[in-house]
């Protein structure tokens, strides 16, 4: 029970005395945590330290970005251009059925150069030129790796932490963890968007956002891209904002009285959430309004964020978002499976997602939001150095690699201007400070304030958590 | 569901319940602490156990070690046990700081009180199978036996039942748990006077047409699908469409028929192995497919298959054994005494099912088979019918008697009445001493087979031979494409490839291993086509079940109308066609034509045909029924008067007799008749929807306990089995396999499956179970609430022959269930839960019931038992951006027309990846894997739903409509009656006055906006006559707010 937490509770209080309804607020309060119409919620005793992060925004790419495109320039695939990748190199890695009946794993350069980029001198690639100016804001994380090499069990790993779905999301566990701190907005908040040309192939899941074994409020709330940006939240032609509070004043009254006849603590909690329903009803398109944005916004974010439903879009909302202290943001940018046409379709993806990218970092910054927001941009694998088909110095596809790949984090309280880990120089295996997926994981939990390991729910019989039985937190990241 | 504790409230396990002064239990005060914290290091997983001390057995407690026994019985000071537990040494202290886990003082007290009380192990109550229990005395307000156990607790805690609720509360409440309907006002008031009239026989009697009416067995059901977790898509990424409906209305219909539960066990678990299965059996067996199935491109099929076979376990666990199984998967139980090796026992009974990792990616998976709904079985039969009866009218032997001479003379007039169909593409013809497509002589290459000519049939060719092949241009054997194969053929017996272009690629999990197009004889002499972009799994399967003979020419044909589909293709034998066994019918994509082997099949394992073709033929079109008939009596009219007439119509004489039959004036009309039926049939079976099953593999497939779960870590085998010295002995005499599984799950003594199952419906009833935990009851569940209440209505249910409806019946009637629902002060903080039963359940519907009830107060409902999913209103662009980018089935929401807008939630589409937004926003899972216990949340978005959703709206313009017309004259008759049709009861003055102002409000509002009151009446999806459509946009607005009404959504 976090009642002192509660920032706002005049307002309720007010509609409460309106409608005549003696509720007592602390048993309102008991029933209602994380994503509900209390403000704060979550689960006693946490944060469990004084958190560096207050939010996360998660700019997840899906599909598997090639690290060898992006992020970990390989000069050697260029001098031993289609020579079969040894043996000693491949050990036992699984290859998936795509290319496991190609005659020969021929090594593949990267098409596309890299800079060293700013003071701190990061490798960044051309396809990248925004990201390339923030260099000094990033720490690129070189040596992630995975257990899955098929999308639906990676995804579905990073984003709960299982392979097998059933698990709650990454912002579930949050919104279960630490509530809200907007009594107006959901604490998690989801938007997908695919790419502005080409295929958008692997579909998404709702799992991926979705409660698993958590009771179902903490499910993110997908902001979609449609004049209804969530569901039913537009009420009917013919009930204008007036009649609709005057039903909702109805409604509460007779839900008062039931209340009032039945004891039933569930009657207020719904009250009060129709409350917060009419609410999100102003908050919801009010941070969806971007009518007021000064013409800044657009040079910095690119005139595709004019378009509703794109990545660039999803941006900035992403940073309006967080100025309103949603907790969990969780952007989906998809078609980043490239296997055959890597060299089609990798401009056209870093067109979509370079500029609002590292706009979104530049803006939370000069907003004094970066400190206190986690930004982290990266997929669920990454790609082989061995092209998918034959090797071409111009024209070519890589399959999935979990091996390793690259991400990278900006802000809250997050190394700036630093790589980590090493791949070898076939960017096929890690060899120096791999951090696996769960590590990720217990870091991101860590900079929240929440030690992974006391985060758990007790689901048939045993304590889970999002780290499943594993994960470190990765002290190297933290500055 | 409530998740936070409440300081204060009662619990039921442990110190707080514990009556002063009683002893200590095991079972229901020490396990459940040892279990939670001690148990992960010193329990049964000997691989994790730390300082060889293992706590979960008497004898392991009480072992000598280094330090001393851990328990000292009767000595708590002495016992290792507590002195850890009490250390505030942090290398001493037990849990250890790190763990994360802590005993508080109190539980510290009870085991103190339990060491000096002797330290007793008890077997884990739910291993021990129940018992009828001694009842406590009876009283006055019991009105079932077993209401006594509950009464005689809240007396022990100082508490008294709730009141009795009113009869209409309890009838809508009844009426919900038994129909998942609210009563209508009609049975409202026909039900109060009855029990003025009749007093309690009314209940029986209201019991009794609830329980025997339709809508019982789909809410009984609604809750199975859960467990079962039946969706009508795979899941996964792609998670396209599937066909499981069959299966889920054999769920309904067993539910209506009051199937014995062990019935319902046993069919679904291994329906298909009864002696002489019928197809409702075997169609039970669905429950065992319902598992997602992944159609990911380049997935390693056994690490898939693996999984299905873990989610079969894994959901024979919770449903029915209520223990989680899956912990030993990947290693001893660290609870439960369950092993390992137990798991993989487990695992190999449904280890045999011949299925693949990677598979429907556009249909249903194999095995599979065709399952008729009821009425397309009676038309079946009918059809079965006119043909027996057709046949009958058909002289035996009208040839008998004639000359043959006079009957091949009458013959071949008949069939040379007509040439050939023309517009053959490819046709092998000898000229000038050579072979050439005699259709395109200029394209005749490859024709350079040795070959000898027949009198009747032309140039034969004799096989195995050397490579024949048919180029793309002879023959565009494309899966998409139109075409027609012909061919005489002498088989001289074996499996054999007629035709083949598959190519193989290495290894099997290549996404393009057997890509082509094969037409094979099998050795029973079945023709079976097959055509798949990765076979088997994206593939079409089919094999006739007319069989040709060996030694005898036959001619064949094989039409594909190139759909892609099983329904596109039909095999003609001898002119007739023939019908079929689809095996799978999950093309993914088209097939090219590529060059075609003759007699033979290319790649890892070749094969070949021995035996003869001549008059290879095709076309490229469908050829009609009748062309195909009439060549094939040409060549048996050829073939026998090569033959010199009697050798070979003695060989085929049965195809003499038919086509004498066919062609002679007196009786070709009857041969029609027969065959118009025959083709009836055909067509109709083509239609019949189908269900994946279980099913037995012809040759075991080997089980291995697999090391940490891997797919690839074969550990020691093991052979199908269960753990029998925890829950019973195997059945003496039971088969190993899933069906001896089903008998043991089910002989009267198993420990688990009743209580588990009687405890399931229970908490159907009361929102919670008499354990809290349905899913699992080893050592880590809740102690029951009521155990000895559970272990009587298990032992009744057993010993009354597994009857749902008599569970149902005694639950309903009881003294429990008839408490009025409202939370007397002070019993909210001392249990909040109730689960001291001390007033009658009450919580929020769930998704489907708070749809339908909207739907059926407002008249939009449309009733239909079972049938396919349906796809009601649902926002158009949901799937936007978030399904996968493919033309699959089930990819795109096409909304449903007419009455299937409005059916029972039930029936709505499942898409386990973007579920229904009004059953998802209400807590339904996503149903990738089963699930006994939905949460039950209270969100802003469930209140935008009701407030706003498009189908919901038009359900408050029916209902407001509705209730102007049938509500009465006066407005405050009207209010009423539209609040007692929502929440089944009148307004109290309180109420009607909130009412009445609202609606006054309203009034005021839509008259000064008349644009304002037409949307809100298309909104609502109604209209309004002239001058009234402000009135009617207010009767909308009130009914909405009916509709949103706390209590209209809370059964109490």
């Amino acid at each position: 029970m976090d009642c002192h937490r509660y920032e706002n509770w005049g307002t309720r209080r007010e509609f409460l005395s309106r409608t005549g309804l003696g509720l007592g607020a602390a048993a309102l309060s008991q029933l209602m945590g994380g994503f509900s119409a209390s403000a704060a919620g979550g689960l006693p005793g946490l944060p469990h330290f004084a958190p560096k992060a207050k939010r996360v925004i998660y700019l997840f790419q899906s599909g598997g970005p090639p690290h060898l495109e992006l992020f970990d320039p390989k000069p050697l695939l260029s001098e031993r251009f289609d020579e079969e990748l040894p043996a000693s190199v491949r050990g036992t890695q699984r290859i998936t059925g795509m290319v496991s009946a190609q005659g020969k794993l021929a090594l593949q350069p990267s098409k596309y150069a890299f800079q060293r980029c700013g003071q701190s001198g990061q490798w960044l690639s051309d396809l990248l030129p925004h990201t390339q100016k923030i260099a000094d804001e990033l720490c690129v994380v070189r040596s992630m790796h995975t257990d899955a090499i098929n999308h639906d069990p990676a995804i579905t790993l990073l984003q709960t932490g299982s392979q097998q779905p059933g698990r709650p999301s990454i912002g579930a566990w949050l919104d279960y963890g630490l509530g809200s701190v907007n009594e107006n907005l959901p604490s998690y908040m989801v938007m997908c968007s695919v790419p502005s040309k080409g295929p958008p192939d692997q579909g998404l899941l709702s799992r991926l956002w979705g409660s698993g074994f958590l009771p179902s409020r903490h499910q993110g709330v997908q902001l979609r891209g449609t004049n209804d940006p969530v569901l039913y939240l537009n009420d009917a032609p013919g009930i204008s904002r007036e009649r609709r509070r005057l039903m909702l004043d109805g409604l509460a009254e007779l839900n008062g009285i039931q209340h009032a006849a039945s004891g039933d603590p569930e009657v207020e909690a719904r009250i009060a959430q129709y409350e917060m329903a009419f609410r999100m009803q102003a908050s919801v398109p009010d941070l969806a309004d971007l009518s007021k944005e000064p013409q800044e916004t657009w040079d910095l974010y690119g005139e595709a964020a004019r378009q509703p439903g794109s990545f660039a879009r999803h941006c900035l909302l992403a940073r309006r978002m967080a100025e309103r202290g949603v907790g969990f943001i969780q952007l989906y940018h998809r078609g980043w499976d490239v296997h055959g046409g890597l060299t089609d379709r990798l401009p056209v993806l870093c067109g979509d997602v370079d500029q609002p990218a590292a706009a979104l970092v530049t803006d939370l910054k000069r907003r004094g939001l970066l400190d206190d927001t986690l930004v982290i941009f990266g997929g669920e694998f990454g790609r082989t150095c061995y092209a998918q088909g034959g090797a071409n110095r111009e024209k070519y596809g890589r399959d999935h690699h979990g091996r390793c790949f690259s991400l990278w984090m900006a802000g809250g309280g997050i190394k700036p201007g630093t790589s980590h880990g090493l791949t070898d120089d076939f960017g096929f295996n890690i060899v120096q400070d791999p951090v696996h997926v769960h590590d990720l994981h217990a870091t991101l939990l860590h900079q929240l304030g929440i030690d992974h390991e006391r985060l758990t729910y007790r689901f048939q019989g045993r304590q889970f958590r999002l780290t499943d039985v594993h994960g470190k937190v990765v002290k190297a990241l933290i500055s | 569901m409530r998740f936070f504790p409440i300081v204060g409230a009662l619990w039921l396990a442990g110190a707080a319940v514990c009556p002063a002064g009683s002893p200590v239990r095991f079972n229901r005060d020490i396990r459940p602490i040892l279990s939670e914290n001690c148990f992960h290091c010193h329990g049964q997983d000997a691989a994790r156990r730390k300082a060889d001390l293992r706590l979960d057995t008497f004898e392991g407690a009480t072992a000598m070690l280094e330090d001393g026994p851990a328990l000292v019985p009767g000595k708590p000071e002495n016992s290792a046990l507590l002195q850890r537990m009490t250390s505030h040494d942090p290398d001493e202290q037990m849990p250890p700081p790190e763990s994360n886990r802590k005993v508080t003082p109190a539980q510290v007290a009870l085991v103190r009180q339990w060491i000096a009380e002797g330290a007793a192990y008890e077997k884990h109550w739910a291993f021990v199978p129940p018992v009828w229990g001694a009842l406590p005395p009876a009283a006055a307000w019991d009105r079932q036996p077993w209401d006594a156990w509950i009464r005689s607790r809240l007396e022990r805690d100082g508490l008294a039942p709730s009141p009795e609720a009113t009869p209409e509360a309890w009838l809508r409440r009844a009426s919900f748990d038994l129909t998942g309907f609210a009563p209508t006002p009609a049975a409202l008031d026909g039900f109060t006077g009855d029990v003025i009239a009749r007093g309690e026989s009314a209940y029986r009697d209201a019991v009794e047409r609830l329980l025997a009416s339709p809508r019982y067995g789909e809410r009984m059901t609604a809750e199975w699908l859960d467990a079962a977790r039946y969706a009508d898509t795979h899941g996964f990424n792609n998670d396209s469409m599937r066909s499981m409906w069959r299966w889920r209305d054999w769920v309904i219909d067993a539910f209506n028929h009051n199937l014995p539960y062990n019935q319902f066990i046993t069919r679904q678990l291994a329906g298909d192995l009864l002696p002489e299965p019928a197809l409702e059996d075997r169609i039970a067996t669905g429950f065992g497919r319902n598992h997602v199935i992944n159609s990911e491109g380049g997935i390693i099929d056994e690490e898939y298959r693996v999984e299905y076979v873990a989610d079969r376990v894994r959901t024979l666990g919770m449903t029915w054994l209520g223990l989680t199984m899956e912990c030993s998967r990947c290693h001893d139980h660290k609870y439960d005494p369950v092993t390992a090796k137990d798991y993989y026992q487990l695992y190999a009974f449904f280890n045999q099912v011949p299925e693949w990792g990677e598979d429907g990616r556009l249909a249903n998976a194999s095995p599979l088979i065709p399952a008729p709904t009821g009425v397309q079985q009676a038309e079946l039969a009918l059809l079965n019918q006119q043909i027996a009866s057709a046949a009958q009218a058909l002289p035996e032997a009208s040839t008998a008697g004639r000359p043959l001479a006079e009957v091949l003379a009458f013959l071949s007039r008949a069939v040379s009445v007509q040439p050939d169909p023309a517009g053959a593409g490819f046709r092998v013809e000898r000229k000038d001493g050579k072979l050439i497509n005699g259709a395109k002589p200029e394209e005749s290459s490859g024709l350079d087979q040795k070959v000898t000519d027949h009198p009747a049939l032309g140039p034969v060719f004799a096989f195995p031979a050397a490579a024949w092949t048919v180029a793309p241009s002879q023959f565009e054997a494309g899966s998409h494409k139109a075409w027609t194969w012909q061919t005489s053929l002498r088989w001289r017996g074996g499996e054999g490839v007629l035709l083949s272009n598959m190519a193989w690629q290495i290894p099997v999990s290549s996404v393009s291993h057997g890509n082509g197009f094969e037409i094979r004889i099998n050795a029973a002499g079945a023709v079976e086509v097959r055509m798949a972009q990765k076979w088997p799994a994206y593939a079409i399967q089919l094999e006739t079940t007319t069989a040709l003979r060996p030694d005898r020419w036959h001619q064949i044909a094989v039409v594909n109308h190139g759909t892609g589909t099983a329904a596109g293709l039909r095999v003609y034998v001898d002119g007739v066609e023939s019908d079929v066994v689809v095996h799978h019918d999950g093309l993914s994509g088209p097939v090219g034509p590529r060059a075609l082997s003759v007699g033979r099949k290319e790649g890892p394992e070749p094969e070949a045909y021995e035996g003869d073709f001549a008059g290879f033929q095709v076309w490229p079109a469908v050829l009609p029924a009748d062309d195909l008939a009439r060549m094939a009596d040409r060549q048996l009219v050829r073939l026998i008067g090569a033959s010199g007439g009697m050798p070979e119509a003695l060989v085929q004489l049965d195809r003499v007799q038919s086509a004498f039959l066919r062609y002679q004036d007196s009786t070709r009309e009857a041969v029609q008749a027969l065959r118009v039926a025959q083709a009836r049939r055909l067509e109709l079976k083509r239609k019949f929807p189908s269900v994946m099953v279980m099913a037995e593999m012809a040759k075991p497939r080997p089980t291995h306990v697999l090391l940490r779960g891997n797919y690839d870590a074969l550990g020691e085998p093991v052979t199908p089995g269960v753990p029998e010295s925890l829950l019973g002995a195997w059945p003496p005499g039971a088969p190993r396999n899933r069906l001896g599984l089903a008998q043991w799950l089910t002989q009267p003594g198993h420990p688990l499956t009743a209580r588990v199952v009687v405890n399931r419906f229970w908490q159907q009833i009361f929102g919670i179970g008499l354990v809290k935990t349905a899913e699992d009851f080893g050592f880590q569940s809740e102690y029951p609430a009521h155990p000895e209440l559970l272990d009587w209505l298990a032992r009744d249910f057993i010993d009354g022959g597994w009857n749902v409806k008599d569970l149902m019946r005694s639950i309903v009637l009881s003294a429990t269930y008839r408490q009025d629902s409202s939370i007397a002060p002070g019993l909210l903080t001392r249990d909040p839960e109730n689960r001291l039963l001390g007033r009658g359940p009450r919580f929020r519907l769930p998704a489907e019931m708070i749809r339908d009830h909207a739907l059926a107060v407002s008249g939009l409902l449309r009733e239909r038992l079972g049938g396919p999913s349906v796809f009601p209103d649902q926002p158009e662009d949901l799937y936007k951006g978030v399904v996968v980018d493919a033309d699959y089935p089930g990819t795109k929401w096409l909304t449903s027309t007419g009455d299937d807008l409005y059916r029972r939630s039930l029936y709505t589409f499942w898409k386990r990846t973007v579920p229904h937004p009004v059953m998802n926003v209400f807590d339904t899972p996503d149903r990738e894997f089963g699930c006994v216990r939905r949460s039950r949340t209270n969100t802003p978005l469930q209140a935008l739903t009701l407030m706003n959703e498009p189908a919901l709206m038009r359900a408050a313009g029916h209902l407001g409509q509705r209730i102007q017309a049938e509500g009465g004259g006066t407005d405050a008759a009207r209010l009423a009656w539209g609040f007692r049709l929502t929440t089944g009861r009148l307004p109290t003055p309180r109420e009607a006055e909130v009412l009445a102002k609202v609606q006054n409000q309203l009034r005021a509002s839509y008259q000064a906006d008349s644009a304002g009151a037409e949307a809100m009446l298309k909104s609502g999806g109604v209209s309004a006559a002239a001058g009234q459509a402000g009135e009617s946009a207010v009767w909308t607005a009130l009914a909405s707010n009916l509709l949103n009404l706390d209590e209209t959504i809370t059964k109490n």
